[in-house]
């Protein structure tokens, strides 16, 4: 059973007894209350693949998934300041698929941002999900942090324009996971350029969220587990002194530390996918920090499914990952390790016994 | 030394020689070329169940298996048979197949000899070949 | 020993204890009665609560007594009547005193000795805990504590005998510990196998099943995808997964109140007891089901699932009792968690819930299965008296 706390006020109360216990060091507390006007919550749902059958009829797991996550966010109390839904809306990027997904995601209560995934774009390049939801990247401040959203899925213009007969054909080929013809992610160079541009007007103190589909790190290429210009992307956030990375597509809780920047990954509403490590013929680089979700039960179909919501403290990120039928997660950054750490899981003897199915 | 016996071994003699002509190598072992030609049509049947994996025309809602199982990560097909709590007993690979393609998929099962059936499950074991077998394990 | 086989589905267990579950009655397993009914696993018995006959008898004698009521009319068995399964059909709701009306159906009590939680919303870890609940409860037996009840017992000749020769204690030594113990030794005898069904899987009888009840069982496994939550094992079948769903009966009706009413509640510090009297006496509050308990957004509007053996005698069904028939249960399945088609599915629906297209066949088939579930002295104790 999940203790779910509603609110920050409950939220910082759990930290306080966790350090009662003695699981939590003092400083994060300490950290957690140095600017308490400015922090403030946010909820984040993604990797939705609402996927159409024929005409209105729409693969219902999948819908009911994302109407769930969108319900539950809605009852948050105190509200979040705005949600953000982190891309895949669509399975094939067609305009059914899109307009059932945003018309499911219309019941939000909050202001949404949006950000691009591969199934979204791969059809016509984004053109009708630009109608609907605006630019794909922007920036935007918000109490003191400054937002990025980057439309971190593009790959080599080769395979983008001239390598497929047709959209469709395109839109299926990147639709597959381990599809050997896929490409890997990228941001690109134009991006890349108008980031600096956008990050040079940006005092290097001022916190920093940049969000993404691809991990924005090099994890496991059979999958897109990765972007081909991490580094060059990474050391554009380098000079800030507090970076968060936040981004989706791995459908699993990852979260790593790389030199300054954190980096956390959000869950699919849709499915979940198992860790790299469990294809026996992946070699891979997962990151060690991250302790996997145990899945409570393949066959319940929410399992491992489900959204987060995000406290913002002094310009650290704190990720509450609220997992169906399965204890949540919250993901807090340790300042003294200097890295994101599960608080419950840290000890071995604290885990779930293990459940390989992840 | 009679006649019949006589007879039966010149038949025997000549029944050997002339399997001795027939094949290229002895009764107890497989030839290279065999072997090859053999592991080329397993990776034919591989194929095709990776095909039938990634196609989403298995059931009727269009999902596909690597959808939720890419590369056929997290079917461990070495653990089976073993019970399957959604089922309700023991059973093999195949009934889990079959699980899927009914209530994920929305479709239909596929009997144990189609040949379909077949080259899902090599497929299967082909991705996750030098793990050790752990029946039953969960 | 003879072996047992029937389809191709049956595979033999050599585990000792597997044949012994297959009705063969044992000893290995001390702490159950002589022989458990067949289909039915050990009953679980908490080690400070042994049974013993005595015991059983004052278990029974507490649960019939209408004086542990502010009227003196209502007992346990007012809703849990033994002609009728342990229920009060077909009553929707109960009714305690003053005919004062609940929010829920009143549950079997034949093998709840299984449930590893009691109550529609689980509310309470076990038979012991849950039978103090309804004495207190304003529309159940509506006492203001359990003082009444321990003035009888502790003075009450038979009573006196009966929690001197069990326990040992007499005075103010027995408490509503011995009460709920001894109330709770008694329910677990209340278990029933050996139905059609158990003697068609477990003991290979080929004959136990119609056709038409075969059908149903194999919709109730594939098609229908109620084995999914209603659990059938290898050797044993206790039809429920402990797991509480939302399969979006009663709460379909108000689901546009919910963000309010669930906010509302989650903002409330209720403490058990207050749940226990909320839930019972507000409809859109007792629709909230598990978050009442565990506060937690996956509860929302769940209730637990409940076993199916026997229910061709426990209608009304549900949480609420709205639905009359079996066949108004499977077309709810069937709908994907509403009761007509009209109605939209509530957001928080079960993940496993979803239209299944039945055809009318498959839906009158898998209501004959429904009802070979039925043990026969239940069936026999049910007809005498008239229900």
């Amino acid at each position: 059973m999940s203790r779910f706390n509603l609110n920050r006020r409950g939220f910082l109360k759990a930290s306080a007894a966790a350090i009662a216990a003695g699981a939590v060091p003092m400083s994060m507390v300490e950290v957690a209350f140095a600017d308490a006007a400015k922090n403030f919550t946010f909820a984040y749902i993604s990797d939705a693949h609402i996927q159409q059958i024929k005409g209105t009829q729409f693969v219902n797991n999948w819908d009911r998934g994302l109407i769930r996550a969108v319900a539950e966010t809605n009852l948050l109390d105190p509200k979040p300041d705005f949600v953000f839904f982190g891309g895949d809306l669509a399975q094939l990027g067609n305009k059914a698929e899109l307009d059932h997904g945003a018309e499911m995601l219309s019941a939000l209560k909050q202001k949404t941002y949006y950000v691009m995934g591969e199934h979204d774009y791969y059809l016509d390049l984004g053109e009708y999900w630009s109608k609907l939801f605006g630019p794909q990247y922007y920036s935007f401040d918000h109490k003191g942090v400054h937002f990025v959203v980057l439309n971190s899925i593009l790959t080599y213009d080769d395979w983008t324009f001239k390598r497929w007969p047709t959209p469709e054909q395109r839109m299926l080929e990147m639709a597959g996971l381990d599809n050997p013809n896929g490409s890997p992610f990228m941001v690109g160079d134009k991006q890349r350029a108008w980031l600096k541009a956008d990050l040079d007007k940006v005092a290097k103190s001022t916190p920093l969220i940049v969000f993404s589909h691809s991990p924005l790190q090099k994890l496991y290429k059979g999958w897109n587990f990765w972007t081909e210009d991490a580094e060059q992307v990474q050391a554009l956030l380098k000079p800030f002194a507090k970076a968060t990375v936040l981004y989706g597509h791995v459908h699993q809780i990852q979260y790593n530390q790389i030199g300054n920047i954190t980096f956390h990954s959000v869950m699919a509403t849709a499915w979940p996918w198992p860790y790299p490590q469990t294809y026996a013929q992946a070699q891979h680089a997962m990151p060690k920090l991250t302790i996997p979700i145990n899945r409570a039960d393949p066959f319940f179909e929410r399992d491992a499914t489900g959204w987060q919501f995000i406290d913002v403290d002094s310009g650290k990120i704190a990720a509450t990952y609220q997992l169906y039928n399965n204890t949540s997660r919250k993901v807090l950054f340790n300042p003294k390790t200097g890295q994101p750490e599960d608080t419950q899981y840290q000890e071995p003897a604290k885990r779930i016994p293990p459940q390989e199915h992840y | 030394m009679n006649n019949k016996n006589t007879w039966m071994g010149v038949v025997a003699v000549a029944v050997v020689a002339t399997l001795a002509l027939v094949s290229t190598g002895r009764a107890d072992e497989f030839t290279k070329s065999d072997k090859a030609r053999w592991e080329k049509e397993y990776m034919t049947v591989v194929a095709k169940g990776r095909e039938l994996w990634t196609s989403g025309k298995l059931g009727t809602n269009g999902v596909s298996c690597a959808q939720c199982h890419p590369n056929g990560a997290n079917t461990h097909p070495e653990t089976y048979p073993k019970f399957q709590k959604q089922i309700g007993r023991i059973i093999p690979l195949r009934e889990m197949i079959n699980w899927c393609l009914r209530n994920p998929l929305e479709g239909k099962p596929i009997p144990a000899d189609d040949a379909r059936m077949i080259a899902i499950e090599a497929y299967l074991a082909y991705e996750r070949r030098g793990v050790a077998l752990a029946p039953g394990k969960h | 020993m003879t072996w047992r086989s029937r389809s191709s589905l049956w595979i033999a267990t050599f585990a000792a204890g597997g044949l012994f579950a297959l009705g063969l009655g044992s000893d290995a397993r001390s702490d159950a009665p002589s022989s458990v009914p067949l289909g039915l696993p050990a009953v679980p018995i908490p080690a400070d609560n042994p049974q013993t006959p005595d015991k059983i008898a004052l278990g029974k004698k507490l649960f019939e007594d209408v004086r542990f009521s502010s009227t003196g009319k209502v007992s346990c068995a007012t809703c849990h009547a033994a002609e009728k399964a342990f229920t009060d059909g077909p009553l929707v709701t109960s009714k305690g005193i003053n005919d004062l009306r609940g929010t829920r159906n009143a549950p079997t009590v034949l093998n709840a000795a299984y449930f590893s939680t009691q109550f529609w919303d689980g509310r309470s870890p076990s038979l012991e805990d849950q039978s103090q609940h309804p004495f207190v409860n304003p529309v159940e037996m509506g006492l203001p504590n359990h003082d009444p009840i321990l003035a009888i017992v502790r003075t009450d000749k038979d009573y006196v005998a009966a929690f001197g020769k069990v326990f040992g204690k007499s005075g103010n030594a027995i408490t509503m510990k011995e009460v709920m113990q001894a109330i709770a030794s008694f329910e677990r005898t209340q278990i029933s196998g050996n139905s059609p069904f158990d003697r068609f899987y477990f003991a290979g009888d080929a004959k136990a099943l119609t056709a038409a009840q075969k059908r149903g069982f194999d919709v109730f496994l594939n098609k229908g995808r109620c084995v999914s939550c209603h659990v059938i094992e290898q050797t044993t079948a206790l039809f429920t997964d402990h797991r509480f769903h939302n399969i979006g009966v009663g709460i379909t009706k108000i689901q546009k109140d919910v963000p309010e009413l669930a906010t509302a509640f989650l903002k409330t510090r209720a403490t058990l007891a207050e749940v226990d009297a909320k839930v019972l006496s507000d409809k859109r509050t007792s629709e909230l089901g598990r978050l009442a308990v565990t506060r937690s957004f996956d509860d929302i509007g769940s209730f637990k699932t409940p076993t199916l053996r026997n229910v061709a005698l426990t209608a009304p069904y549900m949480h609420d009792g709205s639905l009359k028939t079996l066949k108004l249960v499977v077309e709810h399945y069937n709908n994907g968690g509403i009761t007509t088609p009209k109605e939209r599915i509530n957001d928080f629906v079960s993940g496993g819930i979803r239209p299944l297209k039945l055809t009318p066949a498959e839906i009158n088939d898998l209501v004959a299965f429904l009802e070979a579930l039925t043990s026969p002295e239940v069936a026999k104790a049910t007809k005498a008296k008239g229900r």
